[in-house]
């Protein structure tokens, strides 16, 4: 992803090559300004790479936005102030509501940025994610969620009628979550969702987003979760890839091995803090010194 | 679209935004003491200070009449300052309409493409730039006597501040929540409607506030030059007669008028913009 600014250009995101099979929850981890959010913009179909391609199930991104299989969810909860939590979940079911229940499920979702050539899902190693979950489930015959369980399901099922400027900054961002399951994706994008959040309500809401990503849509979505908290990264993903800065590259694609459920308290085992501090030498290696002050091409 | 409407809130007097106030929940009654009673005796002293100006002073009464000679006028033919102020609120509030109708029109068409606003918008300055009392007798050759010039004035005098607030609003959306409907395939058509309308509501109103004052000048203009009713011919023709307390009789019906139309403006807005920051009570 070549940024123009001026006669200057940046690149911002260089030969990034991720395949990431259906049901995975990968966490993209890396240092301000690594082009994590262009990614995911990228990804989402909302920016076209510079050079480069990306697929989820095997189409455009434009594709899968017109069957809604992708779900957002940014920093800011974003909610419309002007409608109530259940009302604000709706929201993707109001539009493009002629996209019809989705047929055809390949099995992956497949991310080229750069000029790499596409390379077919099973081929792709896998190592060490086989493990985490079990055989692909079958398709869902339901596409859309029912708005009012989700939002039972996020823990607000007393606050339906409310409106977001009555809700607390973590009731905001779980909404969001709900609105993001709401037309049951296949792709759920994640931009520092907890980014905003203090502390304790950030480290609650990784446990609420997983009780609730493996309630929904544990093996049928797949999560693309960017931020830059390691613990976060780890506690979360089944892989964890981690991106330098300008231009952002792959630098490391650590599988993290630790049983789900992820019990609360798993922060402090000793396998939790081996991936920790294997992450923490690959972020370190991934800003050598001539790299980090960005490179203008 | 749905509007959104507030519930179990109470239409309150008074400016919006009450500067510093306490979380406790008022009771009607005591919000409306709050809100009124300062205004009220605001008023009052105003009025108390003019009439002993007039009587200390001996002001002759076909300079300035003493505030209790125009409530005599008033009371003495209430009826009649009705019927006009009717007649001029008449002109005022379908100004209003086709010129905040004309603006939404043109602010949605300018929104779609910058070449559809670079096209339109000097056109509009143009209007917004010529004196409208400069082409007021002309309105008299084209339109004659009534109604129809007052509703041209108003809305020419409207027309601006709606246009330009309404499209700076329609352009004033949540980044995210602007991406978040792209990411869903939304078309132009649902991101206006869900998206962009309801964001304009805080600008357009406050657009509004300024343009419903401007409509009644605008109509009461129209009436000094070619009006056949409304308070603004009362007023002319009071005032070639020397005949103060029935010109500030008419003057104070406009007061009053505005006073009405301003708090329409104010329950208005707490219905559709009870999520917005500005009428939030406690943030």
């Amino acid at each position: 992803m070549v940024y123009q600014a001026g006669q200057r250009s940046l690149t911002a995101l260089a030969g990034i090559d991720l395949v990431v099979r259906r049901g995975e929850f990968v966490s993209v981890i890396g240092p301000s300004g690594c082009g994590k959010s262009t990614l995911l913009r990228i990804v989402g179909g909302l920016q076209a790479p510079t050079r480069g391609r990306v697929e989820i199930d095997g189409g455009p991104p434009r594709e899968a936005q017109r069957r809604k299989q992708i779900g957002f969810v940014f920093q800011d909860a974003s909610l419309l102030p002007w409608r109530s939590v259940i009302e604000n979940v709706r929201l993707p079911l109001e539009v493009n509501r002629q996209s019809g229940p989705r047929s055809s499920f390949d099995p992956s979702a497949a991310l080229r940025a750069g000029s790499l050539r596409a390379r077919p899902e099973r081929s792709e190693g896998m190592s060490g994610n086989e493990s985490a979950r079990g055989e692909p489930l079958e398709p869902r015959t339901a596409s859309v969620s029912d708005p009012e369980r989700l939002v039972d399901l996020v823990g607000l099922g007393a606050f339906t009628g409310y409106y977001p400027h009555q809700l607390s900054g973590g009731m905001q961002q779980r909404v969001a979550i709900a609105r993001s399951l709401v037309t049951a994706p296949t792709l759920l994008l994640m931009d520092e969702p907890f980014g905003a959040l203090d502390e304790i309500t950030r480290s609650a809401m990784r446990f609420e987003l997983l009780r609730v990503w493996r309630a929904q849509a544990a093996g049928a979505c797949t999560v693309l979760f960017v931020t830059h908290s390691i613990a976060e990264a780890v506690l979360l993903a089944d892989r964890v890839v981690v991106l330098s800065p300008q231009p952002g590259r792959v630098v490391a694609d650590l599988s993290v091995d630790l049983p789900r459920p992820r019990p609360e308290g798993i922060e402090f085992s000793p396998a939790f803090l081996e991936y920790t501090r294997r992450l923490r030498d690959a972020l370190r290696e991934g800003v050598p010194p001539e790299l980090a002050e960005g490179s203008l091409v | 679209m749905t509007l959104p409407v507030a519930r179990e809130r109470e239409v309150a007097l008074g400016e919006a935004p009450a500067p510093a106030r306490p979380a406790r929940r008022w009771s009607w009654a005591h919000e409306l003491a709050v809100s009124v009673v300062p205004a009220a005796v605001a008023v009052s002293l105003a009025l108390v200070a003019w009439e002993a100006w007039i009587e200390l002073r001996d002001v002759k009464p076909y300079l300035m009449p003493a505030p209790s000679r125009v409530a005599e006028r008033l009371a003495a033919d209430p009826l009649f300052f009705a019927e006009e102020a009717l007649h001029t609120l008449e002109g005022a509030l379908l100004g209003f309409v086709v010129g905040a109708g004309v603006a939404f029109l043109l602010a949605t068409l300018m929104a779609q493409a910058r070449f559809i606003e670079r096209s339109l918008f000097p056109l509009a300055i143009l209007v917004k730039v010529t004196p409208i009392v400069a082409i007021g007798p002309l309105l008299t050759i084209w339109f004659g006597f009534g109604l129809l010039p007052k509703v041209f004035i108003a809305a020419l005098i409207v027309f601006f501040p709606i246009m330009v607030n309404a499209l700076v609003g329609f352009r004033s959306v949540n980044p995210n929540a602007l991406a978040l409907l792209e990411s869903l395939a939304a078309s132009r058509v649902e991101v206006f409607l869900k998206l962009r309308l309801p964001s304009s509501l805080p600008y357009v109103f406050a657009a509004f506030r300024v343009a419903v004052p401007m409509s009644v000048i605008g109509a009461v203009v129209a009436e000094w030059f070619s009006g056949d009713s409304g308070l603004g011919r009362v007023i002319y023709i009071a005032n070639n007669n020397l005949d103060m307390a029935t010109a500030f009789a008419g003057i104070f019906s406009l007061a009053f008028i505005g006073v009405g139309l301003f708090l329409l403006m104010t329950a208005l807005e707490r219905r559709f913009l009870f999520w917005h920051e500005s009428t939030l009570d406690v943030r």
